[in-house]
């Protein structure tokens, strides 16, 4: 190998290689930071909501007939919805996971005024919820019947049962070691609530927020001329019957109008367009710079071949055959590589190191740098094949010519 | 040692043919010193190209140490460039950004010697033109006579069968020039076959055989008419 040569060659007429060692370095903080943030992202939007998303879809209906009765109607509607063939259950509730819309309430370890210890998502269903939305109950049991009750019947409000996530769980008892059901903790530090059930993951519909496992399901019914209806189908059905469930309701009461029709997937979709968009561009500007460096280091090695052709004529002269050639300049551009990737490495930890203490970005993963090392090292021996290519055409022949 | 017969070189454009060997045959012998000498445009040039395996030849027949060179591929060329052929040209061609060291190790690095044996070479040969103390010099850090001297050691490092000088003195001045071609005597003298192209006649006398190429051929008449000759001319 000619390492030793071509590193002291590249000594003496430095201006160039530095420049795209100074590219690649550059290229390679950015790529790896910008990988960082889009594996971020896409870690996001690959959390598990807990529920069928690929066979749920919502709808609203709001009434504006003020003598409707809204506890007949909208048990007449979940009559129908349930009745319909592909629906496996159908809840009326106030939001889903992801919806970006929803209730959320601080919870208290004892009774009295103080510091809330937790906060938590609020899905109010009926014994409906736990199957409609294919949750995995994994402690305790669904609610009774008996246990569901209407707000306008509820002199406090909150019912003294509830359904939680292991998340919320684990957050209100953090010393506590076994099953949760059984165990008490108090809404607005005056009503307790006894937890009859686990389920292992039920996302709450805010895809930002830090406590995003923490929900829980309160067996609550709200009277109220604005009703939303959750809908899980059979695998496949879905489609087909946000159209057949949208048409019955319509049809059912005309004082009313049914709107907010969408799938669960529509509104996850929705709710990590931001993300999604930011993987795209990040993924775009990640290409583009190492599009940009190929193109410097193609830029290079033509000059350094146009600039050295005696040389390369004089070298063949030598002995050299034409794979020596091409090896010379392969060499030549890994130096310039590993000095761009090492000094890469070393700006991509320090840019890592702000970014997570002034964004609260997860640090590198260990793979990541030697990765990118590696990328940057196979696109430089890329982008130089064709000027070593042509360089090793160069004829032997003119090293005898006049200058 | 190197057989040429009736080769011919022929350059073509779209447009023209040129000539630059015609039915050229030269014999030389092992040992020998051998001035190829004629008027610019005359084939010295082409003939050196082809002798030394930089250009391919477009007919005839020509060996090298009894190998048909013709039929080699480049990869084979090469390996034949590197090891039996020492080069030294008009203007050096030392490698710039490369120290002496480094320049006569060039070489050496494609014949595949191992660290210590390019070592023991490079430092033998530049011992041997007298510029021991250059070894970590750049070429510009050098005269033009020292440069060529650099030059005749990379050429001699490798220990070649025989080399091949393309007017190894007309960029110096005289007593450069002298001391250079005493040098290609004591290599000579040594056992080295050598083959200078010069159009310099009084460097032609140096040598202990005068080729004159008209033409693209070797003259037929004696090296001692053309000199008269051409000094009449």
């Amino acid at each position: 190998m000619e390492f030793g040569p071509i590193w002291r060659a590249m000594m003496r007429n430095k201006g160039g290689y530095l420049l795209i060692a100074l590219q690649i370095a550059v290229t390679m903080a950015v790529m790896v930071n910008a990988f960082a943030i889009m594996q971020e992202r896409s870690k996001k939007m690959s959390r598990p909501s807990g529920i069928d998303d690929a066979n749920t879809f919502s709808l609203v209906s709001v009434s504006f007939n003020p003598e409707l009765d809204a506890k007949t109607l909208v048990q007449e509607d979940l009559d129908l919805l349930r009745g319909l063939p592909g629906v496996a259950n159908a809840v009326e509730t106030n939001s889903f996971p992801l919806r970006q819309g929803g209730w959320s309430e601080g919870l208290h370890r004892e009774p009295g005024v103080g510091k809330s210890v937790s906060s938590s998502a609020i899905y109010f269903v009926d014994e409906h919820g736990l199957d409609t939305f294919a949750l995995n109950l994994v402690d305790g049991q669904n609610f009774a019947p008996d246990q569901v009750s209407w707000d306008s019947d509820s002199p406090d409000f909150w019912p003294a049962t509830v359904i939680v996530t292991q998340a919320l769980a684990e957050d209100l008892f953090p010393e506590h070691e076994g099953s949760y059901v059984g165990k008490t903790f108090w809404f607005n530090d005056e009503n307790p609530a006894n937890i009859v059930g686990v389920v292992e993951r039920m996302q709450a519909p805010w895809p930002t927020w830090t406590g995003i496992e923490r929900s829980m399901l309160v067996p609550l019914r709200r009277e109220s001329e604005f009703a939303r209806y959750v809908i899980r189908t059979e695998p496949g059905y879905r489609d087909e019957l946000m159209v057949q469930a949208e048409e019955l309701l319509s049809g059912s009461n005309k004082d009313r109008i049914i709107r907010g029709l969408g799938s669960a997937e529509e509104a996850r979709k929705l709710s990590y367009l931001g993300d999604a968009a930011m993987i795209k561009i990040l993924s775009f500007i990640i290409l583009l710079l190492t599009a940009i460096t190929g193109l410097g280091i193609v830029g290079l090695a033509s000059f350094s071949v146009a600039r050295r052709t005696r040389q390369i004529g004089i070298r063949r002269a030598l002995g050299a055959t034409k794979p020596a050639i091409v090896r010379y300049f392969m060499l030549e551009n890994f130096l310039v590589s590993s000095v761009g990737v090492i000094a890469g490495g070393v700006l991509a930890v320090g840019l890592n190191i702000v970014m997570v203490q002034a964004f609260a970005l997860t640090p590198l993963a260990w793979y990541v740098i030697p990765v990118a090392m590696i990328v940057l090292w196979v696109v430089g021996q890329v982008a130089v094949a064709g000027p070593a290519r042509r360089a090793s055409g160069i004829s032997p022949a003119i090293a005898t010519r006049s200058i | 040692m190197l057989n040429m017969k009736n080769v011919s070189k022929i350059y073509r454009t779209d447009t023209v043919e040129t000539h630059a060997l015609r039915e050229f045959s030269l014999t030389v012998e092992e040992g020998e010193f051998v001035s190829v000498t004629g008027p610019s445009g005359s084939g010295k040039t082409t003939f050196l190209n082809i002798a030394g395996l930089l250009e391919d030849l477009s007919d005839g027949t020509y060996e090298l140490d009894g190998r048909d060179i013709s039929k080699l591929n480049d990869k084979e060329r090469s390996r034949v460039r590197n090891e039996k052929i020492g080069f030294i040209f008009q203007s050096f061609n030392l490698i710039p950004e490369l120290n002496i060291f480094d320049n006569v190790d060039v070489p050496l690095r494609y014949r595949g010697f191992n660290a210590a044996e390019r070592k023991r070479r490079i430092e033998q040969s530049i011992e041997m033109v007298g510029l021991g103390s250059r070894m970590q010099h750049l070429p510009a850090q050098l005269s033009g006579g020292q440069q060529q001297r650099v030059a005749i050691a990379r050429a001699l490092a490798g220990e070649p069968r025989f080399l091949l000088a393309d007017e190894p003195t007309g960029n110096l001045d005289s007593q450069m020039a002298d001391s250079v071609l005493d040098l290609l005597a004591e290599i000579n003298a040594a056992g080295t076959t050598i083959i200078m192209v010069t159009h310099e006649l009084g460097l032609a006398d140096r040598a202990r055989r005068n080729i004159f190429v008209r033409d693209g051929q070797v003259s037929d008449n004696a090296p001692e008419l053309h000199l008269a000759s051409m000094a009449a001319g």
